[in-house]
């Protein structure tokens, strides 16, 4: 056995799994090309709570509390909202991903597709899943506080914001695209 | 044992190639049939061959090698046309696809080149096997974009592409093993590739067990002005996201 031997069967090992991982289909999948104009609804859905969220890891209560409260109160009440932080950035991470998707929609269904542009959002997208996971661990830790999670949620909601005007069109042009299919049937022109 | 193989396999191609005429998937399928058709009359070729003039007689040998080749240029329309059916209705990301495909064959064989230089004795086994390995890495790398932009693939197209890439795959190893143990394993790598390709026999007639339309419906695409109005803005976004994160990242590392 030598080293090109190896290399060998490092380099189909690599190709079995991605081919496993392109071919094994997560449960979600089907939703998306189901319909264009869920799409919208879906990329805001988590941002809008930052407030509340941001309320119940406000400093003051906190201080209220150190006052007031027992150690053990003080130590139940870190927890729960640290869990509360957790599933916050899990579904902002949910908002994130539906964002990436729409964007991979637009870039699957327009006609001409850039590809340093395509590769920057690939290479982008593996550096904020990194960052994500660091900051995740960190705050499971109890290391990160929560005010840094503001630009976060604002960048996702402006991207949303953005995403609207062409998910509106992409709706439009499905709902059109509908219209001729169903009217090309009712005069039997339909593929056979 | 070996020939009984070779029956079987002959048996299972005779079968597929019927099935296609018979549910006329050959008009969605023509270069992979054309495939089968040529496999077949490569394997009935090499029957006679070997039969006539021994299975390691110089002229055996260089015939067979040269209906590997012609066998292979078949391949490769066929894995083309997989890649064609899958991602060809999306015009943009086609466009990008195919050219990334390309690319990544072309560095998988000149990597698999450079790795076998200086062993002009198994030169054809080595050529041989670069060509698997591009074939493999252009079907992965076909499916992994079809993942990546959650392109629904028809079924047929999906199997046929894993078919080729297992048996791909496993040739590239079979030949990796044979250039180390030329004259031990000669047997049983011709027993072990015949197995691979039953196996991939099964699964395409598996595969086009249903009857298949000629073209999917075309996609209804946006202006083209969309995608460049709302990529660079989402790069940019993500971009901004990053730096935001790095510098949490910094400030909380300085912190502690």
């Amino acid at each position: 056995m030598n080293l090109p031997l190896f290399l060998f069967f490092g380099i189909v090992a690599v190709l079995l799994l991605v081919l496993g991982w392109a071919l094994w289909k997560p449960p979600e999948r089907g939703k998306l090309r189901g319909d264009p104009r869920s799409f919208d609804e879906d990329g805001r859905r988590h941002v809008t709570y930052l407030p509340q969220i941001r309320q119940a890891l406000a400093k003051a209560d906190f201080k209220f509390l150190r006052e007031r409260a027992s150690d053990k109160v003080q130590q139940r009440v870190r927890r729960e909202r640290r869990g509360v932080a957790l599933a916050y950035m899990d579904a902002l991470r949910g908002d994130f991903q539906s964002l990436l998707r729409m964007a991979r929609v637009i870039a699957v269904l327009s006609p001409e597709v850039a590809a340093v542009q395509e590769f920057e959002r690939l290479r982008l997208t593996a550096k904020f899943s990194w960052q994500y996971q660091m900051i995740r661990w960190k705050l499971m830790a109890g290391f990160a506080t929560l005010p840094q999670l503001d630009g976060l949620s604002n960048l996702v909601s402006g991207l949303s914001v953005r995403m609207e005007a062409a998910m509106k069109e992409l709706g439009e042009r499905a709902a059109l695209a509908a219209e001729l299919a169903s009217s090309m049937n009712r005069r039997g022109l339909g593929a056979v | 044992m070996q020939q009984t193989l070779w029956a079987v396999n002959m048996a299972v191609g005779v079968f597929l190639l019927l099935s296609l005429a018979i549910r006329k998937a050959y008009r969605a399928f023509p270069a992979f049939s054309l495939y089968i058709a040529v496999n077949l009359v490569s394997g009935t070729s090499a029957f006679f061959l070997y039969r006539g003039w021994g299975f390691s007689s110089a002229p055996s040998i260089r015939i067979a090698w040269g209906m590997q080749a012609v066998v292979m240029f078949a391949r490769a329309l066929a894995v083309a046309e997989v890649c064609k059916h899958a991602l060809a209705r999306y015009r943009g990301v086609w466009a990008l696809a195919w050219r990334a495909l390309l690319s990544c064959a072309g560095i998988v064989l000149v990597y698999s080149s450079l790795a076998a230089r200086r062993q002009w004795e198994h030169f054809l086994p080595n050529a041989d096997r670069g060509l698997e390995l591009s074939i493999s890495a252009v079907l992965v790398t076909l499916l992994a974009f079809t993942r990546y932009y959650e392109v629904r693939v028809n079924s047929t197209d999906r199997w046929l592409a894993t078919g080729f890439c297992l048996y791909s795959c496993f040739v590239a190893l079979n030949n990796t093993i044979l250039e180390h143990y030329l004259y031990k394993y000669v047997a049983l790598w011709n027993f072990l590739q015949m197995l691979a390709f039953l196996g991939s026999l099964l699964l395409w007639a598996w595969a086009l067990r249903k009857p298949q339309t000629e073209a999917g419906p075309a996609e209804t695409l946006l202006p083209a002005g969309v995608y460049q109005a709302v990529a660079p803005q989402v790069n940019l976004r993500l971009h901004l996201l990053n730096e935001h994160l790095g510098q949490f990242w910094k400030t909380e590392a300085t912190r502690n």
